[in-house]
């Protein structure tokens, strides 16, 4: 992939590996309890420390504007860059040291002391003590399609009604946050980030800046999932700082900051009821979800990805949801890979499973019988499926798995787990649009983009996509995106939507230099520009020809706008139990999806594949540990948060795909990132299922991570 | 202070509690070395100390003193390792790649064959931490340079 050279030679410039002349360091101070009074900072000995060069607390930021909230409420409470008279979870910054050096930083902030008057947390979604005097507990409350009558609860054959957990997950970007902001005019901000131009609109409304002012570039980036798209209140107070001492000045947020303050993904308690004939038909799903959105509302609003997706892949005639989300006191749940749909999967495709036990089915042939078949589909929680043929994918998937091959006398416990899946990608209303350009030059030609890669390769997949849309060669093509300087608007880079809405922006944009340059030529030639063709960069009509370089400078813009798209996929597992410890090992992994049309197979088969060590992580190994008020305890860090290594990835791995092309995209794309982490967690936890409930083991007890000691519980007669 | 990095000798003065991987990147200017977690569990920061693979958060800069330290900048222009990364798609951020790249010639020069066994080269493998990649890449990458003539 384009600057892999670069990246495997120690050339990589991230945004801690910024030179800037006379950059200072910050370092915060953060709350160490969950939920205090704050009735003072005391920064005299910190200040009088070598090295510092300031330290601002609240009271110097009351001319900065308030935190904006990405998926907030309507009636948000306001979030100030630094606390001001209460801390509402571990970490939350109450003050900003800068100084000559990071390790004097840290000092200096290790001085400064807080006045902090304890008041209960709460960790667990529900009503607590108020965390705002003005705002209900309860941040938002909404409904999706019409309640399930009583009648089919009462006439159905069978109900399925199970709880699940959705532990908090850190999202854990190898590199933290990180920030470097250059005062003058623009104001600099070098940020690892997945969403530039947000960021430039949430620091010039903070600051009372014109957006022109500021200008946003991301350097290479050390992955994001999700996680970095907001404007955290870090980076307001460094702006902040920054603009006050008129030196630039950094922050690298370190791994202890990156478990503690920064947002997380996940948190939700479900309940889910599914209702079904004799034959497996399902006739209804209700779920209910109570989500622990954290101490601000950065992502209040992200469940309702759950409850629209609470169909998954089936025509169930009455489908109906609930979103609950709670002010939890600890840090902001937010978006993390899949936001809101490995949380719809998961409970759906559990219970599903339970119902298929429960009926004596096989659980394949029961998906199979509910399945969507006809498209486009209106869900009753208000989705509309494009397209797709959902059981070729799931019969693929069982091809690969093999399912009977593991059933019969086996040594230890072997149970074999499917689920299925349908995610949104390319966005919600409001960034379902993307621009693209592409500008001749004497020596080439420029695409511009509105998306961000955070790790992504966007640069060798468009510049071909461009190259193609041409025809010339790849090589001649520059792409440039992640600068607000560089590039005029876009919306970054998550939903899966890059490929989907910036390749398609980028498409049109190559499309309208083309017929730019026909008329253009035409002109010169007095022809019309129908006599006009395009012929790999150059321009035809009979015997005239004119490379396009002869009409650079020229440029053409492009606004994609279009519905999302809904991939889709099968996923199986075999796994083994050991009997006495626990302890699950994979014995193969199915993942079979349908991104549409593939561009590049190379970087879908790297989506894929992260994005099922991720999945693998939230089944086995990953989980935010809080107490009952809302304290981490993870005293050992990386240590105790445990991210899949490579003993833990199976090596029977059968990666596939289906090609549905998306009607409503021109390249016929769909969004690919998230695949994984939606498909892998219920598949792995139905095949410990499946293996424990001969030895009369109880599934309900399951729950993520699946450690040894929660599955040795549970396959306890 | 002396230090001896990629074979050239640096003449720093540092604080004793200052990490080797700060003063490679901040005092030095060798940014290829990262931090990913700062407390030796993620592996980003692994550099050769006398050609053993070495966690550089953990090591003070006054430790590397009288040893000889390579970082991924100092691996020879004909080191297979950069190129096979590449090749087998073993990054995507890149961010981990320098940690893998310092812990794999660590290891083969110890041992060549140390990753021509799936169990041995998991092993390794497990001693760093990549988020993006799934290590499929990663692991054909490692046999792949195991395989070529150094
Ligand atoms: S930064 Fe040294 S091991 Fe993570
Ligand atoms: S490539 Fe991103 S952490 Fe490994």
């Amino acid at each position: 992939m384009r600057g892999d050279d670069r990246l495997t030679r120690g050339r990589g410039r991230y945004t801690a590996d910024l030179r800037v002349d006379g950059c200072l360091e910050a370092a915060f101070v953060r709350s160490p309890v969950p939920h205090a009074d704050l009735l003072g900072v005391d920064t005299t000995t910190a200040r009088t420390l070598p090295g510092v060069a300031a330290i601002l607390t609240a009271d110097d930021l009351t001319d900065v504007g308030d935190v904006p909230t990405m998926f907030g409420t309507d009636d948000s409470p306001p979030w100030r860059p630094l606390a001001t008279d209460r801390v509402r979870h571990e970490g939350e910054a109450v003050a900003v040291v800068i100084a000559d050096d990071r390790y004097r930083a840290e000092d200096a902030a290790a001085a400064v002391r807080l006045d902090l008057h304890r008041r209960p947390g709460h960790a667990a979604p529900g009503r607590a003590d108020r965390l705002y005097p003005d705002h209900d507990d309860l941040a938002l409350e909404k409904e999706f399609g019409p309640p399930v009558a009583d009648t089919t609860w009462q006439e159905a054959h069978v109900v399925i009604d199970s709880r699940y957990r959705q532990q908090l997950l850190a999202p854990t970007s190898l590199e933290a946050r990180a920030i470097l902001v250059e005062p003058g005019s623009p104001l600099t901000v070098h940020c690892s980030h997945q969403f530039p131009h947000g960021l430039r609109t949430g620091i010039a409304g903070a600051l009372g800046l014109a957006e022109d002012d500021v200008r946003v570039i991301v350097p290479d980036a050390g992955g994001a999932f999700g996680s970095k798209s907001p404007t955290y209140p870090e980076y307001l107070a460094v702006v902040a700082a920054a603009r006050d001492l008129g030196r630039p000045v950094r922050w690298v947020e370190d791994r202890t900051e990156a478990l503690t303050a920064s947002s997380r993904g996940r948190g939700q308690d479900q309940h889910v009821r599914i209702a079904a004939d004799v034959d497996g038909r399902i006739l209804a799903i209700d779920l209910q979800v109570d989500a622990d959105i954290g101490a601000h509302p950065l992502g209040a609003a992200l469940p309702g990805q759950t409850a629209l997706a609470a169909s998954e892949a089936y025509a169930v005639p009455e489908v109906h949801a609930t979103v609950r989300s709670w002010f939890t006191t600890t840090a902001p749940t937010y978006a993390y890979r899949g936001a809101g749909r490995p949380e719809a999967a998961y409970a759906v495709e559990r219970a599903v499973d339970e119902l298929a036990a429960e009926l004596g089915l096989d659980p394949a042939e029961l998906r199979r019988r509910n399945l969507v078949r006809d498209f486009p589909y209106d869900t009753p929680t208000g989705r509309r499926y494009d397209s797709g043929d959902y059981a070729a994918c799931l019969d693929r998937c069982l091809e690969l798995l093999e399912p009977d091959r593991w059933r019969g006398e086996r040594e230890r416990p072997t149970g074999v787990g499917i689920a299925c899946y349908v995610e949104r990608s390319g966005g919600e209303p409001g960034i379902l649009e993307e621009y693209g350009s592409v500008t001749v030059e004497p020596a080439g030609f420029t695409g511009r983009v509105g998306t961000s890669s955070t790790g992504q390769p966007h640069r060798t997949v468009f510049a071909q996509l461009v190259a193609d849309r041409l025809g010339v060669p790849a090589d001649v093509v520059d792409l440039v995106e992640g600068d607000t300087g560089e590039v005029p608007e876009g919306h970054g880079t998550f939903a899966s939507r890059s490929t989907q809405m910036g390749g398609a922006a980028l498409a049109g944009a190559a499309d309208a230099l083309i017929d730019e340059a026909r008329l253009q030529a035409a002109a010169r030639w007095g022809l019309s520009s129908g006599d006009v063709a395009w012929d790999k960069g150059v321009l035809r009509a009979g015997t005239r020809e004119l490379p396009v370089a002869e009409l650079a400078p020229l440029h053409a813009e492009h606004r994609f706008t279009s519905p999302p798209a809904f991939p889709y996929g099968s996923y199986g597992v075999v796994v083994e139990v050991d009997p006495d410890l626990g302890a699950v090992t994979l014995l193969r992994l199915v993942a079979v999806d349908d991104y549409g049309t593939v561009l590049d197979h190379t970087a879908t088969h790297g989506q894929t594949l992260g994005s099922i060590a991720q999945g693998l992580g939230q089944v086995l190994t990953e989980g935010v540990v809080l107490d009952d008020e809302g304290a981490t305890v993870m005293p050992d860090g990386l240590l105790d948060y445990l991210l899949p290594t490579a003993a833990e990835m199976p090596r029977d791995l059968r990666v596939d795909e289906t090609a549905v092309p998306a009607p409503d995209n021109p390249l016929g794309v769909k969004g690919a990132g998230e695949a994984g982490c939606i498909g892998v967690p219920p598949a792995v936890v139905n095949a410990v299922a499946d293996a424990i409930r001969p030895l009369g083991g109880d599934p309900s007890r399951l729950r993520m991570p699946l450690t040894p000691s929660v599955v040795w519980e549970a396959m306890q007669p | 202070m002396e230090l001896d990095v990629n074979g050239t000798r640096h003449e720093v003065t540092v604080e004793p509690r200052r990490a080797l991987a700060d003063v490679l990147r901040e005092d030095l200017g060798l940014t290829g070395t990262h931090l990913g977690c700062e407390h030796g569990v993620c592996g980003t920061c692994t550099v050769l100390l006398d050609g053993e693979p070495v966690r550089s958060c953990l090591v003070l800069a006054v430790q590397a003193t009288g040893h000889e330290v390579r970082t991924v900048e100092g691996l020879a222009d004909d080191d297979p390792l950069p190129g096979v990364f590449a090749e087998h798609h073993a990054l995507q951020c890149g961010f981990c790649t320098p940690g893998f790249l310092m812990l794999l010639r660590g290891a083969l020069d110890e041992d060549p064959t140390v990753v021509d066994d799936d169990d041995r080269l998991d092993a390794l493998l497990a001693s760093n931490l990549c988020r993006c990649t799934g290590y499929e890449g990663i692991r054909n990458a490692a046999r792949a340079a195991g395989t070529r003539p150094d």
